[in-house]
């Protein structure tokens, strides 16, 4: 009779112990900005991400409930590696989404030898592309918005000078290359560029020197609040140019500063009025948590974290391990990827190929679509 | 006429230097403190500005007053609870430091979460520039920044050589024992060298909110410029520091007639290596507040 008992106990409590592995929580990582002066960007990424782990778990996609653990880089590189070592070391989670193009290609080396993938969303420098394997994109890099707005700016508009005003990073140094490139096949020129500190926040005299160029466009490669601030100081200051930037443009503060209204920006071209399920669902869902719409930042960690649901539940049905090696395999195998904006795939080296659209800053939280040109 | 508009942007910056480098240099000869958290000083005083002004529309007027009295109460506030019990512990200048640089962290992440992590601006035409001259362009805040500077350092000598509290902080900085010696409470001084320095930092404040934006980290820069400023000034010297901050806002500036606008921030480093160096007593010899 005891041993019956105890059987049964045992049993139950293999039962009880293998549900609790059936349930247990997957993590997954993000190293963005959640202090310091970019961490609005930090707050706009999480919406993303977190919007498509809740769809993830209210749709049982997974064997078990996927969090996302956020650990912040303070948008620095130094910062960044701190938080991908606490993230492969302490927490072992096989899929980090990343952010900015300083710490992104800093943690890259550490996502390649920990075969765990890092997935970035937000940085845009053009060399993101060629990190290794294990570092992905979910957003199109600043070769392909620079060219698009350059072709729109030169093409369309009929503007031939060009100044840029670029913070001295990867990200700047990458959009100067871009430009220093582009213009000349277009029949324009770039006719000065001026390097900034990152830690910057006085630009009444570059307002000067952007003055004295006497440029029909001046490009704006900053982010967070220096780009606001520097947006600013050049309309105080009597700068009447086009001014453009890429997608940093796309959050809320600037699309309500009065100095930026006019500006152009670029964004991959992504429809929210499109009827696909998973926009639609992703759209209608935003709006009702955040009351606004969705801009595309938001939709490419969105796409991040929906991109890990569809390949582990792709591996859990194979039974194997979530890994980083089984997550970049099973990417390989799967030609194309249901995601916000449509369906889309990866090209060899991780990087999603997408059209991209030149918008105007108009005071509607989202911008004016002005033109789409294909990627290039 | 780059040279010129250089020139006129230089005299902005460095009057809304000047008054900041002078607070804290008056704070730091004083008490022989070195209060970190002078640049969290400047952005409470900037975000209570802006709240008071765009956010509860007052007046300008109150909200000036608002930014002051917030500045004011802080530093106080500060010097009462955090430094007051450090030093009566005997903590050592480490400890000091240490606590005011937390208390910077601190206020930057609280201003974070109660007004948000991003840009802010006030919005006024004063910081919109017209040109007075074929590529010369000022706004009214140019001139504003440097007439303000002017009467609060006049303010300020005034205060420093005819009051018997301003008398009593320079005795503070020579000879703290002597000043106890002749009755008065060195603790009670450094209560009124908080609040003026304190005081100092809201123009500046003040300006920068409407010229430039502000954001959660704006005091980090604030806090560097002071330091430079303070010892290329020579410790202790209010005039000096005066000096030095004007000196580096017109350098910074200036700086982009021939170089290229990335050297701007080195130019603040490079003066300062260059007194280290050169000149390690400052601007004006001896550590004295005058």
């Amino acid at each position: 009779m005891l041993r019956k008992t105890l059987s049964a106990i045992a049993f139950a409590a293999g039962l009880v112990s293998a549900a609790s592995i059936q349930a247990d929580d997957i993590e997954i990582g993000a190293v963005f900005p959640l202090s310091g002066p970019n961490a609005t960007y930090g707050d706009i990424f999480m919406s993303g991400a977190d919007l498509a782990a809740r769809h993830i778990n209210e749709d049982e996609m997974l064997s078990g409930n996927l969090n996302i653990l956020y650990e912040d880089s303070q948008a620095l590189p130094q910062q960044g590696v701190v938080a991908m070592n606490k993230l492969i070391n302490v927490e072992g989670v096989p899929y980090v989404l990343s952010a900015f193009t300083g710490v992104s290609k800093a943690i890259s080396t550490l996502a390649q030898r920990s075969e765990t993938v890092a997935v970035n969303g937000g940085g845009v420098g053009p060399d993101l592309a060629e990190l290794g394997e294990y570092f992905w994109n979910v957003i199109p890099l600043a070769n392909n918005e620079v060219g698009a707005l350059a072709r729109y700016a030169v093409e369309d508009l009929g503007h031939k000078r060009f100044t840029l005003v670029y913070v001295d990073d990867p990200l700047g140094e990458s959009i100067l290359g871009e430009l220093e490139k582009t213009l000349p096949e277009l029949g324009a020129e770039l006719v000065e560029s001026h390097s900034i500190a990152a830690s910057a926040q006085q630009f009444s005299s570059v307002a000067a020197r952007v003055r004295s160029d006497n440029p029909d466009v001046v490009y704006v490669a900053s982010y967070g609040s220096q780009q606001l601030q520097i947006v600013k100081q050049l309309r105080d200051n009597g700068v009447k140019a086009q001014i453009a930037s890429y997608s940093a443009f796309s959050v809320p503060e600037l699309q309500e500063q009065a100095e930026a209204q006019g500006a152009l920006f670029t964004t991959q071209s992504i429809d929210w009025d499109s009827d696909d399920p998973v926009t639609k669902r992703f759209v209608d869902d935003y709006k009702a948590e955040h009351d606004k719409n969705p801009t595309s930042y938001i939709a490419n960690y969105y796409n991040a974290v929906r991109v890990f649901g569809l390949l582990a539940q792709a591996l859990e049905e194979q039974d194997k391990e979530l890994t980083g090696a089984n997550l970049l395999a099973q990417r390989k195998a799967t030609e194309t990827f249901e995601l916000v904006g449509g369906e889309v795939s990866f090209q060899e080296n991780g990087t999603l190929q997408a059209p991209i659209q030149v918008l105007e800053v108009d005071g509607s939280g989202s911008g004016k679509v002005v033109s789409v040109k294909a990627a290039e | 006429m780059l040279f010129l508009q250089l020139l006129a942007n230089g005299l902005q910056v460095g009057a809304i230097y000047a008054l900041t480098a002078a607070g804290f240099s008056l704070i730091f000869g004083s008490t022989k403190i070195f209060h970190f958290a002078h640049g969290a000083t400047f952005a409470i005083a900037a975000y209570l500005f802006h709240f008071a002004l765009a956010g509860l529309g007052l007046h300008w007027t109150f909200a000036v007053a608002v930014a002051a009295l917030s500045a004011v109460v802080f530093g106080v506030l500060l010097d009462r609870l955090m430094y007051a019990p450090i030093q009566r512990h005997e903590g050592s200048f480490f400890t000091v430091f240490v606590a005011s640089f937390g208390i910077g962290i601190v206020v930057q992440n609280l201003l974070g979460s109660v007004f948000g992590r991003g840009f802010m601006s006030v919005s006024t035409p004063l910081s919109n520039s017209i040109e007075v001259m074929p590529g010369l362009y000022l706004s009214p805040l140019n001139g504003l920044a440097v007439v303000v500077a002017i009467v609060c350092f006049v303010a300020l000598h005034f205060f420093m050589t005819h009051t018997f509290i301003g008398k009593g902080l320079r005795a503070l900085s020579e000879n703290p024992e002597l000043v106890r010696t002749f009755g008065l409470s060195p603790r009670r001084l450094s209560t009124y060298a908080f609040a003026l320095g304190s005081l100092l930092v809201v123009p500046g404040a003040i300006f920068t909110a409407a010229g430039t934006g502000i954001n959660p980290a704006v005091g980090h820069h604030v806090m560097l410029i002071s330091l430079a400023a303070t010892i290329v000034g020579g410790i202790g010297s209010l005039r000096g520091a005066a000096c030095a901050g004007l000196l580096i806002g017109v350098a910074e500036n200036l700086a982009m007639w021939k170089l290229g606008t990335q050297w701007s921030e080195a130019i603040t480093f490079a003066i300062l290596f260059f007194f280290i160096i050169f000149k390690p007593s400052g601007f004006f010899g001896r550590a004295t507040v005058s």
